[in-house]
């Protein structure tokens, strides 16, 4: 990342805000600690100066000059790194004794200079100065303590403010760093998306933390994208796959009818015949549509309570008679009544395609039962039958759309009655399961949708 | 019978009209939504039959301006959309019936046969005869030349859909719709199997038969002519 990118990030953005608040309250918590300390030290000092000033004040109210000058000097030859000064005047403002040269202090309290003749010392004086008697005398003490306090402060305080501030951009750079690698394969995720490819997901750090949040909705957002274009992607090619040989068999006839008309043939079987695949191709493609919007879950809206058991046996005895034609025998079993949640026009067709389906590969003899009950909270509507049965490899695949036995290619049927099933079941999140009616002589199907029970 | 038809796709609404000319019926084409609600406000029609997309005006759209028009004419949809939600937003806009295209000619003459002929106000027949067949609607009885029938539930609606509609020829489709509520294209042939038990009731034991096959159109009852 460049350098000049790193201001642009708000994870580096927060990161020197809050540096910069607590660099701020650092500063302000110092100034004020040390605005107490000094206050408190400079009361020390001028007490002290004032308690020096007091001690000569009685010489001076003496009068003896000598006495006096003597005192002054003792003291001054006390302090020979001029950390106090002194300065004694007669009124004629004539020296007798001191230790600076050059200055005159007002009356009262004030401040020397540290840069005068003879002086050695870096600091300013902190001078007091008072009339007694016939005599002016200054008193001084060095600031060196205060000048000291305040270097330190501003020193610590200065180190402190900068090490944070170091540190806070190092923090906020690493953050910076590891937030824009998560946000930039979130980026490089969705361009991937965008330029088509639905099956990109974005990665989870494991945390749990807010980001993996929402990139577990966009995952689960881009899943259900990726099943419904697929599902379309899906009818498209079945389409094209399914419907391009029923067209081409309509071609064929209508060609066979033109070439035999030209010749003065007559042409109405071929006619009715072209019709039939008309026809044909116009069920498998009512059936694609149809199976696509049931899986697209559209049809949620047309849901209410009814009774399953009592939906079983009316299809049921629209069937027997049809079943009884094909010398076959069609019971209903135990069916309910059993409440369940559901579109009564599609759970309708469900069973219709099941017992289509065991009717139409069913040879003659064959009997169909077909019940409702509920077992361990599931409503569970069966349609068994004593055919021939699905080979237990070929059971995945004749849920899909248009896959059809290769023995049962020579009757009628689009291939999608079980993958409309299939659909069905799916939409009210009902389980499909194939079996054996008999499975001592692997024959006969059994086909079992649980659905949920409300 | 006159009928007003809103089909924008010019290939189809010449095949229907020159088909509904042809059966003695008079046919106005017009292929705008909006023309087509003008014209019928203007005029009066027996039947007026409208394509769901449209330029102009949707189908669904036009028909509602017509209803809010109080305009009772019956409407029976084309819909190339095939799906039960786009079947029943139509009915609830207004709509009387619908047709799912692509449809065989003789499906959309019998349907709008049905639709016309459907009295304004619904007389309440408590008995339907045809020759010497009665039909007790009350009673739920059949008797034909004074022998009483036995009919299970769904043959007696079979026969009351056909006898309701004397005369007419009543589809396949309009009966999978009308009797046992289906409305996709079964694989069998319940149709046929129920229409074969039910001539076994009421014809095979008599002389004359009044149930009829219409060759790839649909099923009609009548007396014999």
């Amino acid at each position: 990342m460049h350098p000049a990118d790193l201001l642009r990030r708000s994870s580096f953005r927060m990161a020197m805000t809050m540096t910069l608040v607590i660099v701020a309250t650092l500063l302000l918590a110092g100034g004020v600690g040390y605005g107490l300390m000094h206050a408190q030290l400079s009361g020390r000092q001028d007490a002290r100066v004032m308690e020096m000033f007091r001690s000569l004040e009685l010489a001076m109210q003496a009068g003896d000059q000598a006495d006096l000058v003597e005192a002054v000097t003792s003291r001054i030859a006390a302090s020979p790194d001029q950390a106090s000064v002194y300065l004694l005047t007669d009124q004629s403002g004539r020296v007798l004794a001191t230790n600076i040269q050059g200055v005159a202090p007002p009356q009262g309290w004030s401040s020397v200079p540290a840069d005068l003749d003879g002086i050695t010392a870096n600091y300013p004086y902190r001078v007091f100065t008072g009339t007694s008697g016939a005599y002016r005398l200054s008193v001084g003490l060095t600031d060196a303590d205060l000048d000291d306090l305040r270097e330190i402060m501003a020193g610590s305080l200065g180190w402190s403010a900068l090490t944070v501030l170091i540190a806070a951009l190092g923090v906020g750079a690493v953050l910076a760093t590891r937030m824009d690698r998560r946000l930039a394969g979130v980026d490089h995720t969705m361009n991937r998306v965008a330029h088509g490819d639905l099956a990109a997901r974005l990665d989870l750090s494991g945390r749990g933390d807010d980001l993996d949040q929402i990139a577990g909705t966009i995952n689960g957002a881009l899943a259900r994208l990726e099943g419904l274009v697929e599902a379309l992607r899906q009818v498209s090619a079945d389409i094209a796959h399914d419907l391009r040989t029923p067209l081409n068999r309509l071609r064929i006839r209508i060609e066979t009818a033109s070439a035999k008309a030209e010749d003065g043939l007559p042409i109405t079987d071929d006619l009715a015949a072209a019709l039939t695949e008309a026809d044909q191709i116009n069920q498998t493609f009512a059936a694609l549509l149809r199976i696509a919007q049931i899986e697209a879950g559209s049809r949620k809206a047309g849901f209410a309570l009814l009774d399953l058991g009592a939906l079983m046996g009316d299809v049921v005895e629209i069937y027997r008679a049809v079943a009884e034609d094909a010398g076959q025998t069609l019971v209903a079993g135990p069916t309910g009544p059993h409440q369940i949640n559901g579109d009564p026009e599609l759970l309708t067709q469900m069973c219709a395609n099941l017992i289509e389906n065991a009717i139409r590969h069913g040879p003659a003899g064959t009997v169909i039962t077909c019940s409702v009950v509920e077992k361990a909270g599931r409503i569970c509507a069966s349609v068994a039958d004593t055919g021939p049965g699905i080979p237990k490899p070929e059971r995945q695949n004749v849920l899909r759309r248009l896959y059809r036995l290769e023995k049962s290619r020579s009757t009628l049927g689009s291939g999608l009655g079980l993958s409309l099933v299939h659909a069905i079941a799916d939409l009210h999140q009902a389980s499909l399961a194939l079996d054996h009616s008999n499975p001592e002589t692997g024959t006969g199907l059994t086909v079992r949708i649980g659905f949920p029970a409300v | 019978m006159r009928i007003l038809m809103i089909e924008d796709d010019a290939t189809a609404a010449d095949y229907a009209s020159r088909g509904l000319s042809e059966s003695g019926h008079t046919c106005d084409v017009l292929a705008d939504g909006s023309d087509g609600l003008f014209q019928a406000t203007r005029e009066s029609y027996d039947v007026i039959v409208v394509d769901r997309m449209l330029p102009g005006l949707d189908g669904l759209s036009m028909v509602r301006a017509l209803r809010a028009a109080g305009i009772r004419t019956p409407v029976l949809f084309l819909t190339a959309i095939g799906g039960i939600d786009d079947r029943v937003e139509g009915l609830e806009a207004g709509g009387d019936d619908y047709l799912t295209k692509p449809f065989a000619f003789a499906e959309l003459l019998a349907r709008l046969n049905a639709l016309a002929r459907r009295p304004p106000v619904q007389v309440v027949k408590t008995t339907l005869v045809v020759a010497d067949l009665q039909l007790d609607l009350m009673q739920r009885t059949a008797r034909r030349g004074g022998q009483a029938i036995d009919l299970l539930p769904k043959e007696f609606t079979l026969l009351e859909v056909l006898m309701r509609n004397e005369g007419r020829v009543v589809t396949r489709t309009m009966l999978l719709e009308r009797v046992w509520d289906f409305h996709f294209d079964p694989k069998t042939s319940v149709v046929e199997t129920h229409i074969s038990r039910l001539r076994a009731k009421i014809d095979k034991p008599f002389a004359v038969a009044l149930l009829h096959t219409v060759k790839s159109a649909g099923y009609s009852i009548h007396a014999p002519r």
